[in-house]
């Protein structure tokens, strides 16, 4: 009990020390919680750049390979034919109990079952490649938010309507109305009426899809009532790579692909400014332990005198440890508390700058209370034990050589 | 009887060059004495202080505190005995600045209880009207006087009721008539409370109040004298001579203080 007495009378009457190093351990504190903030904020804003209106996971027929006929001794020439996916792609059949099984779970975002294709557009001499995208509407725009990014016409799927994107549609001049002459590599060709223009926000989307309905792209590509695809999306889309492992488990007979796996690089990106945080958090924390520590050495030295009569007086051992201990821990929670709200304090500042200059991005960056916790308590620990060395030595602190020297 | 005995007290500082300070010091100290301990520097004197305060062990022999050896004590255990047993005045006043007077005196109680208890408070703060520094209790520790800080270290080595209270030249550092009067504070309290007073000084005045006077020489007891048996007079002439004996001069006869 004494010792607190001590420790916080040694930090009260140490006064310009113990500011000092308050201050600059709030700095450090703000500065990692600052930056922080901003890197999860700009990682959050990455990551749904890039998949917050895309497919999580996605489940195909995994590739079909037709075995070797003979045995052949290596160097042998073969004549193979190349042909294109097309006509190889085996569609998932009975699909939906698969759908019914998955809503089933609870966890998914959206299920959007997917017959997906080639085809081109013939324009007068001229012929667009193009991905025809078919779609149950309910279910695709829950998944890529299509209704409400809608500029023309409506959003409407039946027969041979279709919608396309901005681009495409200022590239071929047509509008809503208008009919597109589009046919499949299988061979199918047909008039499809444009029912209504979309802006995804993507130039490869609004350049190169062309959305139909689900029965009737099943047709155009002879997938006789299957699917190429099944989309999903799960809520943090962190997970999707674990959502994924336990549905291959759960249906060994698709391949089940989450985003971080077609997404290698995108996710090597927010490992790389993830780790990049952890160093700067790490240096943050090295130098306020340091700090601690030297504040803490010079004051062993200082209050060596006071020391050598507490233990005259019958102060144990332990006890005069735990003065410096409990001083070293008192620092590092008031820095980080102090720091915390300072980081938070700059936080806003940045975010009210921002929106003074231009609304986009930060607007609200989330304060992580969880992280400011960690802080306070990482550098809690840190400072205690930044205090492990300087209360050694006042502990070992002989008596006698305080009272002879005067 | 709360006797201290001192038996065969050697102390040796360093190995390859060996310094003996202690040579065999037997002391038998009774309860309630007022006895000073007196030498030349480097006599011993101070370690053999350090060595019945605890603050330092001895390289052989052993000391008995009401039938206990405390050399066979490991550090706790002597922590606690300085603290309950054992009251300190140093030369040096030795208050911390970083409180006032009455947190000062009141340390000891609070490294033995922890929480501050209300009764020892009490006598905290009569312990400072007794030594005569009430007006100033709450003063700051560095805004006190030379004699008001060592009469606060009074209290302060009073504060637990120790058996034993060990001073080091405590009026070293005073001018003369302070000096005095926290030399006549001690003197009283032994006669109040029956405390031990162990007395290390080279003030002669001080030591020929004392009841007994051991003086030390090269590690070893040189003298013991009963002092309380001699008048005035005889005590000086035993007591003040010490320097000039070895220069083969005749004693200077300067004024004797009175004994109050």
């Amino acid at each position: 009990m004494f010792h607190l007495t001590v420790a916080f009378r040694f930090l009260k009457e140490g006064r310009t020390q113990t500011v000092l190093i308050l201050v600059g351990i709030t700095l450090g504190i703000a500065v990692q919680v600052f930056l922080n903030a901003l890197i999860i904020d700009l990682q959050r804003s990455l990551v749904e750049d890039t998949v917050g209106r895309a497919p999580h996971i996605t489940a195909s027929m995994p590739d079909f390979m037709p075995e070797p006929s003979l045995d052949r001794e290596a160097g042998t020439p073969v004549l193979v034919r190349v042909v294109t996916n097309e006509g190889n792609v085996k569609p998932i059949r009975d699909w939906t109990p698969v759908i019914a099984q998955l809503e089933k779970l609870g966890v998914f975002k959206s299920i959007s079952p997917v017959a997906r294709g080639s085809g081109f557009i013939l324009q007068g001499e001229k012929s667009l490649p193009i991905v025809l995208q078919g779609f149950d509407p309910a279910r695709a725009d829950r998944l890529y938010d299509i209704r409400s990014r809608m500029t023309a016409g409506r959003y409407e799927l039946g027969g041979n309507g279709v919608l396309i994107g901005t681009e495409l549609a200022a590239k071929l001049r047509v509008g809503v109305g208008s009919s597109l002459r589009i046919t499949t590599p299988g061979g199918a060709a047909d008039l499809f009426p444009v029912n209504g223009i979309f802006d995804l926000e993507s130039q490869p989307v609004n350049e190169g899809w062309v959305i139909i309905s689900l029965a009737r792209a099943q047709s155009l590509f002879g997938l006789d009532g299957g699917l190429t695809e099944i989309e999903l999306q799960v809520p943090d889309v962190f997970s999707a790579a674990r959502w994924a492992a336990d549905l291959r488990r759960g249906f060994p007979g698709l391949r089940w692909l989450s985003w971080q796996e077609t997404n290698a690089r995108l996710l090597a990106a927010l490992q790389g400014q993830g780790s990049s945080s952890y160093i700067i958090q790490l240096f943050v924390l090295l130098s306020v332990t340091l700090a601690i520590a030297s504040v803490l050495a010079i004051s062993v030295v200082q209050r060596s005198r006071q020391i050598g009569i507490l233990k005259a007086l019958g102060m144990r051992t332990r006890q005069v440890g735990r003065v410096f201990i409990i001083q070293g821990a008192a620092l590092g929670f008031a820095g980080s508390l102090l720091g915390s709200l300072a980081g938070w304090g700059l936080i806003e500042l940045f975010v009210s700058l921002q929106k003074a200059n231009r609304a986009e991005s930060l607007t609200d960056i989330p304060v992580g209370w969880g992280s400011i916790a960690v802080s306070v308590i990482v550098a809690t620990a840190a400072g205690t034990l930044a205090a492990f060395v300087p209360a050694r030595r006042a502990a070992r602190l002989n008596p006698i050589e305080v009272i002879r020297n005067g | 009887m709360a006797d201290l005995e001192l038996r065969g007290i050697r102390k040796t500082y360093g190995t390859a060059v060996p310094t003996h300070a202690l040579r065999g010091i037997d002391l038998t100290i009774k309860a309630g004495e007022y006895l000073g301990v007196i030498g030349r520097s480097g006599s011993g004197k101070s370690t053999l202080l350090n060595i019945v305060g605890t603050l330092d062990r001895p390289t052989a022999g052993s000391m008995l505190f009401e039938g206990r050896d405390l050399v066979a004590l490991d550090d706790d255990a002597l922590a606690a005995y300085r603290n309950r047993t054992l009251g300190f005045i140093f030369q040096f006043h030795y208050l911390l600045p970083e409180f006032n007077a009455l947190e000062n005196v009141l340390l000891p109680s609070r490294i033995f209880q922890g929480r501050l208890n209300p009764a020892v408070a009490k006598r905290g703060r009569e312990l400072i009207e007794r030594v005569g520094v009430g007006p100033r209790m709450y003063n700051r520790a560095n805004n006190l006087s030379g004699g008001e800080q060592q009469r606060i270290a009074i209290a302060r080595a009073l504060i637990n009721n120790p058996r034993i209270i060990l001073a080091d030249e405590p009026t070293g550092n005073l001018d003369a008539e302070t000096g005095e009067s926290v030399k006549d504070l001690l003197r009283e309290i032994n006669r109040e409370s029956g405390t031990t007073f162990i007395l290390v000084t080279h003030d002669r005045h001080i030591a020929a109040g004392c009841d007994r006077v051991v003086e030390i020489e090269d590690g070893l007891v040189k003298r013991d004298l009963r002092v309380e048996n001699f008048d005035d007079d005889e005590a000086w002439a035993e007591l003040a001579p010490c320097n000039c004996r070895e220069l083969g001069r005749t004693p200077v006869r300067t004024p004797v203080p009175k004994r109050r």
